[in-house]
């Protein structure tokens, strides 16, 4: 069989930065148990930020670093100015803001030239050579680079959650926010760095997807919905969940392309099998592999 | 009972019949009467152009009553309405096409279609609650995309397009569209508006509204949680399937583009913006976010005449967006009970005028 490492491989590929997006949601969920529904926009103006500074002659790993720092105001921004009215509303009214935001960043994003088009990064030449074997499949460097920086980043942000004094008072916050207020934790403190690092994984999931497939708004803001099958199969609040869940992800999608195009007219099944597996995972265990159990039964 | 049924200076109810009765007084009766009247007349005072968007807010706003049985008065978040307004377009679509029903016919059906599809995607609901059930209701609306998107059945999304209508020897062309759909759908708001407005004073209708209030006393009082959320979602996805059945012979064809994402988010934002379970609201909503689009259409063609922005910026697609997102935004932020919490306080402000105390 030639072609089911070729699909395991592209699948971890694709999954690693699945993981990422994913893990910027659940960033924010686990602090503040808000869906963000704009995490796809945060992703794409990231993505835009990188590019407008290359376009302007900057190195791309520089103008990378300062896309997330900006992604990581924006985040800290948008929980200041939107998210934090919102705490103690229902909740259909918090997911309504977070779709409301998306489509005014959607709408704020084609004010600049790049909404309606479709751009590539100049690929860097470290980036350009020989890629390598693996499993008889090629695996360019581009592809390496980014799971590899993908990796990085989520164990990063593992060793950050559990031996770091800021990321157990995160966690903490996550677990109860009423006794983490109690021993004088500043609980708008950790929601605005929540949001803030969301968008710092963010604009880097954005960098590395634009390296690899082109930047387009419309591509770029769809990882946006991809979250979603990810953290209900990983769990929602979980940010083992998000890394296991997303390669998970990446690989079925990419078996059901491998297989399963062929039977249906048309083809086309990696954008619809994600969902499926969503609901499939919902009816059977809504909280996900390592999610907290907290769904009752009516 | 007020001291008159004319005006109404306060709250005389003893007893609960009198609580549940329509209209309070004869003035609002009359009122609605008349207001119902003045949509009558309406096409001959509106240009001929502003009927067409005067039509799609009136299904729009049978889609958001729906949307506010399951969202606004039982509180499962629904982002799916629009896939429910598309299974009945495309039901009503193959009844008429297929079948060759007449359209009489071929909406109900589209109406009972989304409503058999809606309980059946309302089925997590009695697992899931609230951020769960919203993305599981995502899900369907995506799944239902793809699948039409793939089936030959369906057109592969493309054009299916619909018979000609006749009604009374009148038939529906070119020329007169617009005013012939504008008497066929205003009735059938009317009806679908007063047959929800009646069924929330049954027993069926108190029983959602105490499940969104609080669902463990809700069942300690005897109802069933999920059979009321899934008659939640039955109610809320026929008035869908009909909106698409009625959009489907309106916009003379059915397109996938129609019932996506976007559409389900507008006709969230529709209810958010109307004000979440109120039928006023319900009617409001569509006006609001339909007015506002047309705006905006306006405004960046002004704004793209002058040559502000740089080549390459669409600002059609740039402002509409934006002053949608916004809308929905500050209204959550600034008015979450929406536009029917002001229509409420003119309301409140004429019960008593002139006297103010």
């Amino acid at each position: 069989m030639e072609l089911l490492p070729q699909l395991l491989l592209a699948g971890v590929v694709i999954g690693s930065i699945y993981a990422l997006a994913a893990l910027g949601f659940v960033l924010i969920y686990k602090s503040s148990r808000v869906i963000n529904f704009a995490h796809g926009q945060i992703i794409a103006s990231g993505a835009f930020i990188a590019f407008a500074l290359t376009q302007a002659g900057m190195n791309l790993w520089l103008a990378g670093l300062i896309a997330m720092v900006a992604t990581f105001l924006l985040g800290m921004l948008i929980e200041r100015v939107f998210l934090r009215r919102m705490v103690g509303e229902p909740i259909i009214a918090v997911i309504m803001v977070t779709i409301g935001l998306a489509s005014v960043i959607d709408g704020l994003l084609h004010l600049t030239p790049y909404g309606a088009g479709n751009y590539s990064f100049p690929t860097p030449a470290v980036l350009g050579g020989q890629g390598i074997e693996l499993f008889g499949t090629q695996l360019s460097r581009i592809q390496l680079t980014g799971v590899l920086a993908s990796l990085a980043l989520l164990a990063g942000f593992t060793y950050f959650f559990n031996k770091s004094t800021l990321g157990i008072t995160m966690r903490a916050v996550a677990d109860d926010q009423m006794a983490a207020m109690s021993v004088g934790t500043s609980v708008e403190r950790v929601f605005a760095l929540a949001w803030a690092a969301a968008g710092l994984t963010a604009a880097a999931a954005g960098v590395i997807l634009g390296l690899m497939s082109g930047l387009t708004l419309g591509g770029l803001a769809g990882i946006g919905l991809k979250v979603f099958p990810v953290v209900i199969l990983g769990g929602l609040d979980s940010v083992a969940g998000a890394i296991v869940g997303g390669i998970l992800i990446g690989i079925l999608e990419n078996l059901s392309a491998g297989y399963l195009d062929g039977l249906v007219p048309g083809g086309g099944t990696r954008e619809v099998f994600p969902f499926i597996i969503l609901i499939a995972v919902l009816l059977v265990r809504p909280y996900g592999l390592f999610g907290t159990k907290e769904i009752e039964r009516v | 009972m007020p001291a008159s049924r004319f005006t109404q200076t306060g709250n005389y109810r003893t007893r609960y019949q009198q609580d549940q009765t329509i209209f309070a007084t004869y003035a609002e009766q009359a009122s609605l009467i008349v207001f119902v009247l003045l949509l009558l007349t309406l096409p001959l005072l509106l240009p001929k152009t502003m009927l067409r968007d005067v039509n799609m807010i009136m299904i729009y706003a049978v889609a958001v009553i729906g949307l506010n049985v399951t969202t606004g008065y039982t509180g499962l978040i629904n982002i799916g309405q629009a896939a429910f307004m598309g299974v009945g377009a495309y039901a009503t679509a193959l009844a008429a096409t297929r079948w060759g029903l007449p359209f009489f016919l071929a909406i109900p059906l589209g109406g009972v279609a989304g409503a058999v599809i809606g309980t059946f995607v309302g089925l997590p609901s009695l697992r899931l609650k609230y951020l769960y059930l919203a993305v599981a209701t995502l899900a369907f609306q995506l799944i239902f995309e793809w699948s039409v998107g793939h089936s030959p059945l369906l057109e592969q999304g493309g054009a299916i397009s619909l018979p000609t209508v006749q009604v009374f020897g009148i038939r529906d062309t070119f020329l007169n569209h617009n005013i012939f759909w504008y008497y066929l759908i205003l009735p059938v708001l009317v009806a679908l508006a007063l047959l929800w407005r009646n069924v929330l004073r049954t027993r069926h209708g108190r029983s959602l509204i105490a499940v969104r209030d609080n669902d463990r006393a809700a069942a300690a009082m005897g109802i069933h949680p999920g059979t009321a959320k899934l008659t939640a979602f039955m109610i809320g996805s026929f008035y869908a399937g009909i909106a698409g059945g009625l959009f489907a012979y309106f916009q003379k064809a059915v397109v996938i583009e129609d019932y996506g994402l976007s559409i389900s988010v507008q006709l969230l934002a529709m209810a958010i913006v109307g004000g979440l379970g109120s039928l006023p609201g319900s009617f409001l909503g569509p006006l609001f976010i339909v007015a506002l689009d047309r705006t905006m259409e306006k405004a960046s063609q002004w704004l793209g005449g002058l040559n502000l922005f740089p080549e390459g910026v669409d600002v059609t697609s740039a402002l509409r967006p934006l002053s949608f997102g916004l809308a929905i935004v500050l209204f959550l932020m600034f008015e979450p009970r929406g536009l029917a919490n002001w229509w409420r306080l003119v309301r409140m402000y004429f019960k008593k005028w002139p006297y103010k105390f």
